[in-house]
């Protein structure tokens, strides 16, 4: 009886790694000592039982839970457990790092007396020190999706909505733009932000390249957009005709 | 051979009314599907488009929670059933080989495990379709490139899973040929699902062990044990990926479940052969 059976793993053990390979090609490792101390035993069981992705939906459903009670240390242990458990899922990280560059500061600020006791230095480096936790997430996650341009897009939003950074911003629009699939706004945003920091001239060479780039059928590349900025941008710089 | 055949069938379409019948499976199958239509109250956290893939992974663990479940304790009710009736001899007195008796009862729970299968993707098919034509109405830009599930999919897990739930019916009636009742059945049964789920760990952990008898002990469970792993393709499926699910791996995936559980049933009747009824 165990003859057969070790027989047949034998002859099957070919299939099963084939089977094997085509189910890792395709889905993330998990990382399971890294979230080893939040999960109980039977957790771990059922996550390694093929639950993982149901199990990680429903942490995040707590995780929301945590996040109306404004739980900072529950936030922090159930975003890591989230992504560990499935990293796949972009909108997992994308979330997960809002909360943290958003949300987090003011929980902090207001926990620490609010803005009226806290200095603003003191309220800014909060901000900072969250938006620096929320950018050491996404470089996680852009370990699992080197390609995905909403994660570079998210770094670029928190340089420059929470961290008024424009150049910083603006680096980041522009690798965004550079990767497959990436919206068309990510190029202008990095055009925009060069002309507010005053670097008109590279902004224009800039959107000269883009707009004979883009296509002229979509209208979500918005050409027309891209050509009146450019001849604002002439107007603005004076050029010569004979340069335009 | 084709006697053979028509046994097994009669025998198969027999265990499949009497299946049908049961108690177990009417409760287990509302169950199921009262649960995954309660899924849909996940609209209520306003995930926007990713509410689906709740849903998706929602129904997938159902059907293979439940799936299980059903597997195990249909196989063993109904082998037990004939055995403690008595319906078992007066069934062997007659021509019929111990192996068609097993056959005939293994598809017969089988094409119930299908049945079963089939209603929860149906479900889950629908409620995915009603649940995306609404956020297509809602989330005009987040659904812009317009539908994104691959409806087949949900039906390609179900066969998957379908696959799966044979070796456990066949494992289940190797166990219950030589255990003496149908909770003992249960019982080791569903200790050897999870070995079975969780082996491709052990084989893992096993290269770093330092006892040869401790790896080789792992190793033997290895081998022993079919790998259920290979069946969570759950995440390849449904939802655009990179890596799509070539129809090979359905191939190998198909004669994997089925020279298991064939090795399953041989077994099970090299058992009930010397077993005194």
């Amino acid at each position: 009886m165990l003859l057969l059976l070790l027989g047949l793993a034998r002859v099957m053990r070919p299939v099963e790694q084939r089977a094997q390979a085509a189910l890792s090609a395709a889905q993330s490792d998990l990382a399971l000592s890294q979230i080893e101390g939040t999960l109980g035993q039977g957790i771990i069981l059922a996550v390694l039982g093929g639950f993982r992705t149901i199990l990680a939906d429903f942490s995040w459903i707590r995780l929301n839970a945590a996040w109306e009670q404004k739980a900072h240390g529950e936030l922090d242990a159930l975003i890591r457990l989230v992504t560990t458990l499935e990293p796949d899922s972009v909108y997992f990280w994308i979330n997960s790092a809002r909360m943290l560059a958003y949300d987090v500061p003011h929980w902090r600020i207001d926990a620490a007396g609010g803005a009226s006791v806290l200095s603003a230095t003191q309220q800014r480096e909060i901000v900072e020190e969250q938006a620096q936790h929320a950018f050491a997430l996404l470089a996680r996650a852009r370990q699992f999706h080197p390609l995905d341009s909403k994660l570079h897009l998210e770094v670029a939003q928190i340089y420059l909505i929470r961290l008024q950074d424009h150049a910083a911003a603006g680096e980041w629009f522009l690798q965004a733009s550079q990767l497959p699939a990436a919206p068309y706004y990510a190029a202008r945003r990095h055009a925009d932000l060069l002309q507010l920091q005053g670097l008109n001239q590279q902004a224009y060479l800039f959107l000269k390249q883009l707009h004979q780039k883009l296509p002229d059928e979509d209208p979500y590349a918005q050409k027309n957009i891209v050509l009146e900025r450019i001849q604002q941008l002439e107007a603005s710089m004076q050029l010569p005709a004979g340069l335009r | 051979m084709i006697n053979s055949l028509q046994r097994i069938h009669w025998i198969a379409a027999n265990t499949f009314l009497e299946a049908v019948r049961q108690k177990f499976f009417h409760a287990l199958l509302l169950l199921s599907l009262a649960l995954l239509g309660s899924s849909v109250f996940f609209q209520q956290f306003n995930f926007g488009s990713n509410e689906l893939k709740f849903l998706t992974d929602f129904g997938f663990a159902a059907i293979l929670f439940f799936g299980s479940i059903l597997s195990i304790v249909l196989s063993t009710q109904l082998f037990f059933n004939e055995l403690e009736d008595r319906t078992a001899l007066t069934l062997l007195a007659k021509p019929v080989h111990k192996l068609e008796f097993l056959a005939g009862k293994f598809f017969g729970a089988y094409a119930l495990m299908f049945c079963f299968t089939f209603a929860l993707s149906l479900l889950l098919a629908v409620l995915l379709f009603w649940r995306e034509t609404i956020l297509i109405s809602q989330l005009a830009d987040g659904l812009a490139d317009g539908r994104l599930i691959r409806y087949g999919d949900v039906f390609v897990f179900g066969l998957v899973q379908w696959l799966k739930f044979a070796v456990i019916s066949a494992m289940t009636l190797f166990i219950g040929s030589f255990a003496q009742t149908n909770l003992f059945t249960i019982v080791v049964s569903f200790f050897a699902l999870i070995i079975c789920q969780l082996q491709y760990i052990a084989r893992e952990a096993y290269v770093g062990i330092e006892s040869s008898l401790a790896r080789g002990i792992l190793h033997l469970l290895g081998w022993i044990f079919p790998n259920f792993q290979i069946f969570n393709l759950g995440e390849q499926l449904v939802y655009p990926v990179e890596q799509p699910l070539a129809l090979s791996t359905l191939a190998w995936l198909a004669a994997y479940a089925g020279s298991y559980s064939l090795a399953f049933l041989l077994l099970a009747q090299l058992n009930f052969r010397n077993r005194e009824l």
